[in-house]
């Protein structure tokens, strides 16, 4: 056991957090923001597609999928930055919950 | 019995046979590693069996029907379904298994340090999951009621029988690989049609990009015919419904325990994670391809039967219309069914779409396959969930604690085959379509659950008292909207029963707050577990340190 700073522990929760902050804002905007402004937007035509009817058919599900992958590497590559290790990880919450 | 029956009987009957087969095999597997630690499923994988466990028959049978009844305004259902694992795996899922518990009550129980809070949770898991179940047995209705050409009522109390036989039997562990083959069986079942769909209509193999075109054509029938476009809109409610729906579909998807659990099984946070996003992508693929269908359908249905001689209809009519679910009525008495004339519910455009292309028997068996693969794959994971509340979080933990394992497994048994049997009687005569009543389900996970999930992670003054009056409050208020909506005729801004999630929500969070600032702060011990979860599993907080672990230990196998 090390004791870490209060400073680098806090930057990692700061970190993780700001980028969620940051895709939660995306996925609301592709999914809320095109309904609240579905009229002006259904003029616009993409693929034959009206945009609005695109949007809630693909485009936001295809957002989320994207933020999803992109948290993963994004997550991963800042717990590397910090010096946590995956394995270790896995040894420690390893027998924490029952095997489904 | 004709040649259709034995095809899809026959290919219902191999699918079940490959799921009990592994999950045969895993079990006598499971025995011998089960002390082994470390064991976890890898995130693709556990991303395909959260995609099995989430895809119910109301995503198979029900989504594109529904898109295609409702045009635009279906489209609610696709982005809510979907936006809500981004809740949920930015949220909510990491923290909860670092917390590491066996189900949902049990974190909300220890968390806020309150046994109360635990029963409130269990009760709420019991209803949430029930209602849930009726949606899918009804699903299962249709699906058997048109394979053996009896009433859709009928076919329910056969998928009870079904349902709760499977889950009772099986499904108590070792469940993750049976859901892999499920979603193999129930992704493919719903693609073949589409694609032919899409080959015949426009040319290209690929729905996804050809659809366009189909969407365009409808557009120009529906103003041939004066009726309102499929693509405009807010024509079935208002832009708040559509709102208040799609918050309550992500919020009860982040909220839903059979749901959250899968995430227990996963090594660590990180794989969380990388669960999180396999699984939306496994399970984008058949929610992607849900407004194909829709428009492929309507399309077909508008210009090849739609016009046809009342007297000269193609032949699947016929054994849909014996099921219910089908009204094709020449009110106008001119001898031509007209497109206004054709009522087809939401339920069975997916079933009936293989028929509609004429895309031959074989296709047809899949996708009664696929339907029950659907259907059962979900069951199991609700009524796993049931039992798990009742015989674990009720029934050990608060009466009877020195209950053997025997005893328990007895009662988790006995409560999977009575909540079966409860919820195909409801089922019987749904209260409505099956996409309605799960979204019901989704309003009291998203009422309840997801509050208190959300502020016991990410507030470390959310209390007892708090989590208590807020679970209260924001079930009462849920329930009571969708009776107002329903049945009263009460709605604000235009928002009905399926969006009631958003005020159940609002008021389980505000009430949280309020009475927590109000009570006494939690102990610093319960504060320090909550800020604890901020970090990777190696960092650990305590006494207002962060520590972490470096030591190059080996893992203790025999633990």
């Amino acid at each position: 056991m090390k004791k870490i700073e209060k400073k680098v522990a806090d930057g990692y929760f700061r970190a993780r957090t700001t980028m969620i902050v940051i895709y939660l804002a995306i996925g609301f905007l592709v999914s809320y923001g095109v309904v609240l402004f579905a009229e002006p937007l259904s003029t616009i035509t993409f693929n034959h597609f009206p945009l609005h009817y695109y949007m809630g058919a693909q485009g936001a599900v295809l957002t989320f999928i994207i933020l999803l992958f992109v948290n993963a590497v994004v997550s991963d590559k800042i717990d590397k930055k910090y010096g946590i290790d995956a394995k270790k990880n896995e040894s420690i919450s390893a027998g924490k919950t029952l095997d489904h | 019995m004709d040649v259709q029956f034995l095809v899809s009987f026959a290919l219902i009957a191999a699918t079940f046979g490959l799921y009990i087969g592994i999950a045969i095999y895993n079990k006598a597997k499971a025995t011998s590693d089960f002390y082994v630690a470390g064991r976890g499923v890898p995130p693709v994988f556990n991303g395909m069996a959260i995609g099995a466990d989430w895809m119910s028959a109301a995503s198979f049978i029900g989504m594109a029907g529904t898109v295609m009844v409702l045009g635009y305004d279906g489209l609610a259902y696709i982005m809510g379904w979907t936006g809500g694992y981004l809740l949920l795996t930015f949220l909510l899922a990491p923290q909860l298994r670092k917390y590491g518990r066996y189900t949902v009550p049990e974190f909300i129980g220890d968390r806020y340090r309150s046994d109360t809070a635990r029963l409130i949770a269990a009760v709420a898991t019991i209803i949430i999951s029930f209602t849930y179940s009726v949606g899918q047995l009804s699903g299962s209705g249709v699906v058997i009621g048109r394979l053996l050409e009896v009433n859709a009522a009928v076919g329910t109390l056969i998928g009870v029988v079904l349902i709760a036989f499977y889950s009772a039997l099986g499904g108590m562990k070792g469940i993750t690989w049976t859901q892999v083959a499920q979603y193999i069986v129930l992704i493919t079942a719903y693609l073949i049609p589409v694609i032919f769909m899409a080959l015949q209509l426009t040319g290209n193999p690929m729905p996804w990009v050809s659809y366009g075109q189909v969407i365009d054509e409808l557009r120009v029938l529906d103003q041939e015919l004066g009726i309102t476009e499929y693509v405009v809109p807010f024509t079935e409610g208002t832009k708040w419904q559509f709102l208040a729906l799609m918050f309550t579909l992500m919020a009860g998807t982040a909220g839903l325990p059979h749901v959250i659990v899968r995430f227990y099984t996963v090594s660590t946070m990180k794989a969380a994670r990388w669960s999180g996003a396999w699984a939306l992508l496994f399970i984008g693929l058949l929610y992607l391809s849900a407004p194909a269908y829709a428009a492929f359908s309507r399309f077909i249905l508008m210009t090849q039967v739609a016009g046809s001689a009342i007297n000269d209809l193609p032949a699947w009519t016929a054994s849909w219309v014996d099921t219910g679910l089908l009204s094709v009525a020449d009110t106008d008495g001119d001898g031509v069914l007209q497109w206004q004339e054709i009522v087809i519910s939401n339920d069975i455009v997916v079933m009936a779409t293989p028929e509609i292309a004429n895309l031959g028997i074989f296709v047809i068996g899949l996708m009664a396959a696929g339907a029950m693969a659907a259907a059962l794959s979900t069951a199991g994971g609700l009524m796993i969930a049931i039992s798990a509340a009742l015989s674990h979080d009720i029934y050990y933990r608060s009466i009877n604690p020195n209950a053997s394992e025997k005893k328990r497994l007895l009662v988790g048994r006995w409560s999977i085959v009575l909540a079966t049997v409860i919820a195909g009687l409801i089922a019987l005569n749904p209260p409505g379509a099956i996409t309605q009543i799960v979204a019901w389900a989704f309003a009291l996970a998203s009422g309840s659950f997801f509050p208190a999930l959300l502020l016991g992670v990410w507030w470390k003054r959310s209390n007892g008292p708090g989590v208590i009056a807020g679970m209260i409050v924001g079930l009462s208020v849920t329930l009571g909207y969708i009776f107002a909506a329903k049945y009263g005729g009460f709605t604000v801004l235009g928002i009905i029963d399926t969006g009631a999630g958003v005020f159940g929500a609002a008021a389980a969070i505000l009430t949280n707050i309020i009475v927590s600032l109000a009570t006494k702060e939690p102990t610093r011990e319960a504060q320090e577990e909550v800020i604890d979860l901020r970090y990777p599993e190696q960092m650990t907080y305590r006494d207002g340190e962060v520590w972490m672990d470096d030591s190059q230990d080996v893992p203790d196998s025999t633990k």
